[in-house]
């Protein structure tokens, strides 16, 4: 053996430059992680935002929308809020943080910071820079405990929130049960909810897979009407509210406003978490990228 | 808090493990749903290990206190293991050592003043005073060595050898007349994996030929299932049935120690660790050691490997009565070892390291590797052997070292004259075991120099006995072919190699479980 089959068989062994895996059978042997969270408060100074500016549009647009295809519709109910908002939004894939920001108009998105697991985006210094300087990633602890920014002073710097509440990516496409993050939040710092919907990200990219699928892939993403928590609500009551919401755009997405809104008079909005069949039928259902309107039509006017 | 072991199923996510393989290691692919046991990580160590042996000594098993056993004018024989334990050697200083002291304190203040020490050896080679030193520590040997009051067991001196009678089996039990004489004999041992200790210390460590040659031998090795459960094995069995005689003669204070597993330092701590969990700097310092080793002549890679000084952490230290101690002792010892294995394997896959109890700062020769590998490793099981009856037994070791002409003269024409005859171990113990046991030359050379009795590679044999009774096919990958021939073994280059030929035995796609060690490992196959 050489050095060179040695280096060869090492870096394959051990994934090099991607993740390591676990092997399956020792899975349940992994102690939990107690390392240190790198902190990503410089990530909201103004070089930061500055940097992020140039990587944002010059690296990351171009190469975001090379890959796939994406129609964005809600945006207007942008026009009639002022920030911060939480945006709230199922999970699929690695592509929906890309996705919800590159959706945003600008003076939005340049307020937007994304709350990322801290177990995963920030183990490692490289990681950690790299997530904060592109897509304005804060720390959060899927496990409850506490970091040492907390999403509570990202908010009260008055910057929007991008979260998503079913606290990592879904398996099958499907969404999962939300989590109470986002409602505490809404409910603690008196900020309107956004639910967000998106389609076809499972399709283009699921979780096992590092980069999207070859054809560019179409996406769609819809914003909804703002929900904020009546008074003397709970988050128990309030954080229902989210997912109903999110529910009800993704049916609005596949069918239409009118549709959407009579089933979710009558309370027969579909279950965004998949009918009770057999895993492959979840798969195969969602692995299905959704067809927009006129996929190839003309933008004549710039959309701001 | 430690993880415990388990083990292991290759899949497409496992990285390739480390094997052992004499003075290197090699990255290994197994085939997937290749079964690996993992031994638990090392328990946590005694925090405070002289307060620990004091509050062994004086709050013994079934026994009084030491204090209360000692008074002047008695005579005090303090025995203790040998450089074969543990494995790799101790850094200083050595457990016994501070025992040794900790009993000597007490002898002193009892105004003891007939103390001898000795190494119970049996037919081990003599250590060298150096060595002597390492196990004692410093104070112990200058104020008992140059007097003559530590040496070594001389298990050839008619004079100084005891016969106390014979076991209801027609067992004869000698041993050093000293200890056997003596008001009270302290044994001190390390008990490393479960074979050690109990009645083994005393019964064998200060036994002569005669006796051992009773347990030492090709049918009841066979029949020690495992020689590492004592409840099992006929080994044992005769030893404990020699203890109970012993201990109606002289009254025995033993004191036992159990140690952790860590045992490689941190310049080699990656071959300590769960592969997939390596860190880049892990990856980095295995590849550096890797490359270092095989560029390195073999003196450098003995030197390396040989220098290594084991931290290990004290888990336990208990003393008084024998049993009532290694019932005890065994319950640490299995709590540090034991890994659940569900059924036996097709194919047994084992790496043998660069040290064994018999190749301290010497050579692993071919018939220690052997005994490595199909006598301990194999043998590291309690219930069923991890390979079924009739598998096939895998072992890396490139069998190259030759022989250490000063430890190892005996082996040498065993491994010439008597393995070219046969190699089956029945057949070699009784034609030629005896011949060797009482060559005069062997006797001189391990009476006055460091040599091996000339019987020990007879039980070397012996050790592997119950291994090649149980297995159909045992392949050495990487080994030197002439060298696996004269063993009666067959050797490949590589996994892929060896897994073909083993075909024959266990078919085309057989079950395969690799045991993962070092650090020590004992597979309880339900």
């Amino acid at each position: 053996m050489s050095l060179a089959s040695d280096l060869k068989q090492v870096r394959e062994g051990w994934r090099w430059g991607r993740r390591p895996l676990v092997p399956r059978s020792a899975e349940p042997y992994v102690l939990p992680t107690q390392k240190s969270v790198f902190p990503s408060d410089w990530s909201r100074g103004p070089a930061a935002v500055a940097a992020r500016e140039i990587a944002q549009k010059a690296g990351l647009e171009p190469l975001f929308r090379s890959q796939v295809r994406t129609r964005v519709e809600g945006l207007d109910v942008l026009e009639r809020l002022e920030g911060p908002v939480i945006f709230a939004a199922n999970h699929a894939s690695h592509l929906d943080t890309p996705l919800v920001l590159l959706s945003l108009p600008d003076a939005w998105r340049r307020r937007t910071a994304v709350a990322a697991a801290a177990d995963y985006f920030f183990d490692t210094w490289w990681r950690a820079v790299g997530s904060s300087l592109v897509f304005n990633t804060f720390p959060i602890d899927r496990r409850g405990g506490s970091m040492a920014t907390t999403p509570g002073e990202v908010l009260a710097e008055g910057w929007s929130l991008v979260i998503f509440p079913e606290g990592t990516r879904s398996k099958d496409g499907w969404m999962g049960s939300f989590r109470m993050g986002a409602a505490f939040l809404a409910v603690e710092h008196g900020v309107p909810v956004v639910p967000v919907a998106h389609r076809g990200t499972f399709a283009a990219m699921p979780r096992d897979q590092n980069w999207p699928s070859k054809g560019r892939r179409q996406l769609t993403i819809r914003f909804g009407e703002p929900l904020r928590p009546a008074e003397g609500e709970g988050v128990r009551d309030f954080a229902p509210r989210i997912r109903d919401g999110v529910a009800a755009l993704l049916d609005e997405d596949s069918s239409t406003w009118w549709e959407a809104k009579r089933h979710a008079a009558s309370g027969t909005t579909p279950d965004p978490s998949g009918p009770d069949v057999a895993p492959w039928r979840r798969v195969w259902d969602q692995s299905q990228s959704p067809e927009a309107d006129s996929p190839r039509r003309l933008r004549v006017w710039q959309r701001k | 808090m430690s993880r415990p072991g388990f083990v292991l199923e290759v899949d497409d996510r496992t990285p390739p493990m480390i094997v052992h393989e004499g003075l290197g290691f090699r990255l290994e692919s197994f085939p997937l749903g290749t079964r690996v046991v993992y031994p638990p990580e090392s328990l946590p160590a005694v925090p405070d290990v002289d307060a620990a042996i004091d509050h062994a000594l004086r709050n013994p098993e079934d026994s009084e206190p030491l204090p209360a056993l000692l008074r002047a004018g008695m005579r005090l024989t303090i025995a203790f293991d040998d450089l074969s334990l543990p494995l790799p050697t101790m850094k200083a200083p050595d457990i016994r050592g501070r025992i040794i002291e900790a009993v000597l304190t007490m002898a002193a203040e009892a105004g003891v003043d007939d103390v001898k020490l000795v190494a119970a050896n049996a037919l081990h080679r003599r250590m060298t005073a150096a060595e002597l030193k390492h196990i004692v520590g410093e104070r112990v040997f200058r104020s008992f060595y140059p007097q003559g009051d530590l040496y070594n067991f001389d298990a050839e001196d008619q004079d100084n050898l005891l016969h106390l009678g014979t076991t209801e089996h027609g067992e004869d039990i000698e041993i050093d007349k000293r200890a056997a004489t003596s008001d009270l004999l302290v044994y001190v041992n390390v008990n490393l994996v479960a074979m050690d200790g109990g009645h083994k210390s005393v019964g064998i460590g200060l036994a002569s030929y005669k006796s051992i040659k009773h347990h030492h031998n090709a049918k009841t090795m066979v029949h020690s299932r495992s020689f590492m459960d004592h409840k099992k094995s006929a080994m044992h069995h005769s030893a404990w049935r020699m203890g109970r005689i012993i201990k109606d003669t002289v009254k025995v204070f033993q004191i036992e120690t159990t140690l952790n597993n860590d045992i490689f330092p941190k310049s080699l701590g990656f071959l300590q660790k769960r592969e997939w969990e390596w860190s880049v700097r892990d990856q980095a310092s295995m590849l550096a050691v890797k490359r270092g080793l095989a560029m390195a002549p073999q003196k450098a890679r003995h030197k390396l490997f040989h220098d290594v000084r084991s931290v290990y952490g004290l888990t336990g230290v208990r003393a008084g009565e024998v049993e009532a101690v290694h019932a005890k002792t065994l319950e640490k010892v299995h709590a540090q070892h034991s890994v659940e294995v569900d059924g036996q394997s097709d194919v047994l896959v084992m790496g043998v390291p660069y040290v064994g109890p018999y190749n301290v700062n010497s050579s692993m020769n071919p018939i220690l590797a052997t005994c490595m590998g199909l006598g301990y490793y194999f043998n590291s099981y309690r219930g069923q052997p991890v390979v079924r009856k009739g598998g096939a037994v895998i072992l890396y070791h490139p069998l190259d070292e030759g022989f250490n002409q000063l430890h190892h003269p005996s082996y040498v024409d065993f491994y010439e004259e008597v393995l070219a005859e046969s190699t089956d171990p029945a057949v070699v113990g009784e034609k030629y075991e005896q011949q060797f046991a009482e060559d005069p030359w062997y006797r001189h050379l391990y009476r006055t120099s460091h040599a091996y009795h000339g019987v020990h590679p007879f039980y070397m044999w012996y050790w592997a006995a119950h291994a090649m009774d149980h297995v159909g096919d045992v392949i050495w990958v990487g080994g030197d072919r002439k060298a696996a021939a004269r063993l009666g073994f067959r050797a490949a280059t590589t996994l892929q190699d060896a897994l073909e030929m083993a075909s024959s035995t266990v078919g085309p796609s057989p079950s395969i479980t690799y045991l993962h060690n070092p650090p020590h490992l004992l597979a309880d196959v339900r």
